[in-house]
């Protein structure tokens, strides 16, 4: 199961397919205060990152995977920029 | 099969359908923008769920008609009956690989150069040199163009990449995209494609203004932008099958701070014919500055003012009001220069240019998602099987009144025998209820057989320079689908025969008087059980004297025949086997085996076919066809103490006859039936069973009539009607022609159903 619910807190681990997106955004829209753990999640399925892009839970743990913690990580926190552009220069240019 | 795959192909015919009929509308009614539309997109959901697929040729291939039909939708192409034929024809190559995809998996190999080829037609029209480049390239990279949506990048690093990019004079490629709402159900995950992407620079999302109400999980409402310095080839290829979704620019440092700093972009920037205009008024300017070098006044503020309008269209806009001329000439050459790409602002693909579409789209690809009533596409087979089981169900329900018998014959209890009747009429109203549903579920219309006349009309027309116009009554009328799909070879025959024989060219008409279009007409009538077709055209009619010598030098009619034979009969010669009238052997129809096929196809239905003709006038065919063939109402009978089923089609009557009233006439029995002599056939004798009329008793004759031909069926005695479930002969006993097939009785006896025109043959031939 790639989602375990405990109260309020959701954790994500491995890959969260399609399959997950009903139940996980039913899970946002009645849950306040939701609180979600991304630490073990390898890969998250659009609707799934839609899902917390409208609810705005609140992300406890960050991913390992780089991609979701240097790209999607800093979109799931209010847009605010990721690491200095700087840095991406070297590493990618 | 992948179950996608087989959704995808039971799909793809009906989107054929849609298309070919799209299309010849769209011929006729050339400048209907609501058509245009409708052709369009169905190309375009077709190019859509090809892209699902391993099978590139496709996708290429209906990009480009899809191309194709773009331009004339925008208005810049009219379309033509080239441009049919070379649409029509691709749809048609598409519909050959589909089917061997069917059975395959996997497109033929011949599609590659298939494709190229009609490829390079379909963009001819386009301007052809760019159509190699295109044809291969989904994703289309603007250079020039600032898209507004640079704004979903984060402001502060886009400042930052700007600099950067200005002082290493450098590009980066920035990408939209824009999925499709109901991606999730076609298995697209835009953020793992995303994260494919190499060498990205930075992500952001671009989220709806403001989240609907009722939020649907299911619904992909967001979208990326991503700025990457990944190449244009490797762009394309990740983004091969949603490359409608996919807008990318190649942007250097100025353009983006430029962008930044908010000089307002007029106009559109994406509109390439404006960038053409612009380009073209820049080309002028520049010609005036160098030609007349004392350019002043009015004249150098009106080019200064056209130079400043072309920037602004261009999106780069300029202070040039005060320049003087080798100011402006220079501007002009920094504008033009940039512009050297040209090929490449080709504006990105539709998603973006029509939000009008989007809803119908999102619509479409839902599944499930219909609108109005709920329709449940079944299984052929599925019906079929249920159909058979219904039969099952009759036999089965037909023992009972063997057991009521039995159960006052032999166990002696009436009130028990009574109480199995009463259970059996209630069984057999449920019995009936249930078959009259279920052949309701297996009744289409007859559009079905009639949808690909108006294609097959239009394309033999004009091969064969004739100007026809197709009319159709009746399509809604319903039949079963065997009979529908039975009457599709019989119809394709006459229709040709029609165009190929009937109908006569242009100028033959206008020399006899008539429009020089002529028509042809397909009609459908419910008539009772049975449904009535006429194919007429008001073509040059049949010759019955033409038809007479031809079938005379055939051999067909002798030569009192040929004195006697009246009009009506003369027309019927057509049906004959080895007939064809045709001076030259085409290939469209004439080959001789048309009409005897027709109509033993027809008779194989157990319908008939007609053929009336005025010469000069016009021809008109009728088929009449039962409108179910799945029950068969046989009349039983035995011989020999066997008992065998006659169709009830073809009995006309029972009659009794006094064994003292049969004669004999040329070596055979016959009864002489209100003034008419029938001859009789002796059953027992055709199908040798041992037998023997009782010389005193009555004898039981079964007059049947099979076309014009009646004949008297000696018997044994008569039984009752009965519907059955017709098998057909299989395995050892398929050579056996006299049979038409197998049925259960009730009490468990297999009946034989007998072919009576192969008996008839048969009779014949024993006698």
């Amino acid at each position: 199961m790639p989602i375990e619910f405990r109260d309020t807190l959701a954790t994500l681990s491995g890959v969260v397919t399609v399959d997950e997106v009903d139940q996980f955004a039913g899970w946002l829209r009645t849950t306040p205060k939701a609180r979600v753990s991304l630490r073990r999640c390898r890969h998250l399925h659009t609707g799934v990152f839609q899902a917390m892009l409208r609810y705005r839970p609140k992300v406890t743990a960050a991913p390992t995977d780089p991609f979701l913690a240097v790209r999607v990580l800093p979109l799931l926190n209010g847009g605010i920029s990721g690491p200095p552009p700087a840095r991406h220069r070297n590493a990618t240019s | 099969m992948n179950a996608l795959l087989a959704q995808f192909l039971a799909e793809a015919a009906d989107l054929l359908a849609q298309v070919d009929e799209g299309l010849l509308q769209l011929e006729r009614e050339p400048g209907d923008p609501a058509l245009v539309n409708e052709v369009f997109r169905v190309a375009h959901t077709f190019k859509g769920s090809s892209g699902l697929f391993a099978f590139p040729e496709l996708t290429r291939l209906t990009h480009a008609a899809e191309d194709l039909l773009d331009a004339v939708r925008g208005g810049g192409l009219s379309l033509d009956s080239g441009m049919t034929d070379d649409l029509l024809a691709s749809f048609d190559l598409i519909r050959g690989w589909l089917a061997h995809v069917t059975t395959h998996e996997r497109l033929p190999s011949s599609a590659a150069g298939d494709a190229a080829r009609l490829i390079t037609k379909l963009r001819a029209p386009l301007g052809g040199e760019k159509a190699q480049d295109e044809a291969a390239a989904v994703v289309h990279v603007a250079r020039r163009v600032v898209p507004a949506w640079l704004d979903h990048f984060d402001q502060r690093w886009l400042t930052e990449a700007s600099t950067w990019l200005r002082t290493t004079s450098s590009r980066m490629r920035f990408l939209r995209y824009t999925p499709d709402q109901g991606c999730f159900f076609r298995a697209e995950d835009p953020l793992h494609l995303v994260s494919e992407i190499p060498a990205v620079d930075r992500v952001d999302v671009v989220t709806p203004d403001s989240w609907p109400p009722e939020f649907d999980a299911y619904a992909c409402l967001i979208g990326f932008v991503v700025a990457t310095r990944a190449g244009v080839g490797e762009i394309d290829y990740l983004f091969r099958y949603v490359g409608d979704q996919i807008e990318v620019v190649e942007l250097d440092g100025e353009a983006i701070r430029r962008h930044l700093t908010g000089e307002p972009p007029t106009a559109t920037p994406h509109d390439p014919e404006l960038v053409a205009d612009a380009q073209a008024v820049l080309a002028g300017a520049l010609r005036c500055l160098t030609l007349g070098d004392t350019i002043s006044g009015t004249r150098l503020s009106a080019t200064a003012h056209a130079v400043g309008a072309a920037a602004r269209a261009l999106g780069e806009p300029v202070d040039a009001a005060e320049a003087d001329p080798p100011e402006l000439r220079e501007i002009v050459t920094r504008l033009l220069g940039d512009a050297a790409p040209t090929e490449a602002e080709v504006p990105p693909r539709p998603a973006i240019e029509m939000p009008a579409d989007k809803p119908d789209r999102a619509h479409a690809d839902d599944p499930g998602g219909q609108v109005g009533t709920k329709i449940l596409k079944v299984d052929q087979e599925k019906v079929d099987h249920l159909m058979e089981l219904v039969g099952e169900l009759n036999v089965a329900k037909n023992g009972l009144p063997f057991l009521a018998d039995a159960a006052e014959e032999e166990f002696g209890s009436r009130v028990l025998s009574r109480r199995i009747r009463d259970q059996h009429a209630g069984l057999h109203r449920i019995a009936e209820d249930l078959q009259a549903a279920v052949m309701d579920v297996r009744m289409l219309p007859l559009s079905v057989a009639f949808n690909r006349f108006p294609r097959l009309v239009r394309d033999l027309g004009r091969r064969l320079g004739k100007s026809v116009e197709l009319t159709v009554h009746g399509e809604d009328t319903m039949a079963d689908k065997d009979v529908i799909e039975a009457l599709g070879d019989p119809l394709v025959h006459l229709v040709r025969n029609s165009l190929d024989h009937g109908v006569e060219t242009p100028a033959e008409r206008l020399a006899s008087g008539k429009p020089p279009t002529a028509r042809i007409t397909l009609a459908a009538v419910a008539d009772g059980d049975a449904v009535t077709v006429e194919i007429g055209d008001d073509g040059r009619g049949v010759d019955p004297d033409r038809v007479k010598r031809k079938a005379y030098q055939k051999g067909l009619i002798s030569e009192d025949e040929l004195e006697t034979l009246g009009e009506a009969d003369a027309v019927d010669l057509v049906f004959r086997p080895g007939f064809s009238t045709a001076e030259q052997v085409s290939d469209l129809s004439g080959r001789g085996v048309g009409m005897d096929a027709v109509r033993a196809g027809v008779a194989k239905l157990g319908g008939t076919v007609t053929m009336k003709s005025e010469p000069g006038r016009g021809t008109s065919t009728t088929l009449r066809l039962p409108l179910s063939m799945a029950v068969t109402q046989v009349m039983v009978v035995s011989v020999a103490g066997q008992r065998f089923g006659v169709p009830v089609d073809l009995v006309q009557e029972n009659i009794r006859v006094p064994a003292a009233e049969m004669s004999r006439m040329l070596h055979s029995e016959v009864v002489v039936l209100r003034g008419e002599v029938v001859p009789v056939i002796d059953l027992a004798r055709v199908l040798e069973m041992p037998w023997t009329p009782d010389p005193d008793s009555d004898r039981a004759i079964l007059v049947v009539s099979l076309g014009d031909r009646r004949a008297g069926l000696l018997v044994e005695r008569f039984h009752r009607e009965v519907d059955v479930l017709l098998k057909p002969m299989e395995g050892l006993l398929a050579y056996a022609g006299e049979f038409a097939g197998t049925a259960l009785l009730g009490d468990g006896l297999v009946l034989l159903v007998l072919n009576v025109k192969e008996v008839l043959g048969l009779a014949d031939r024993v006698s």
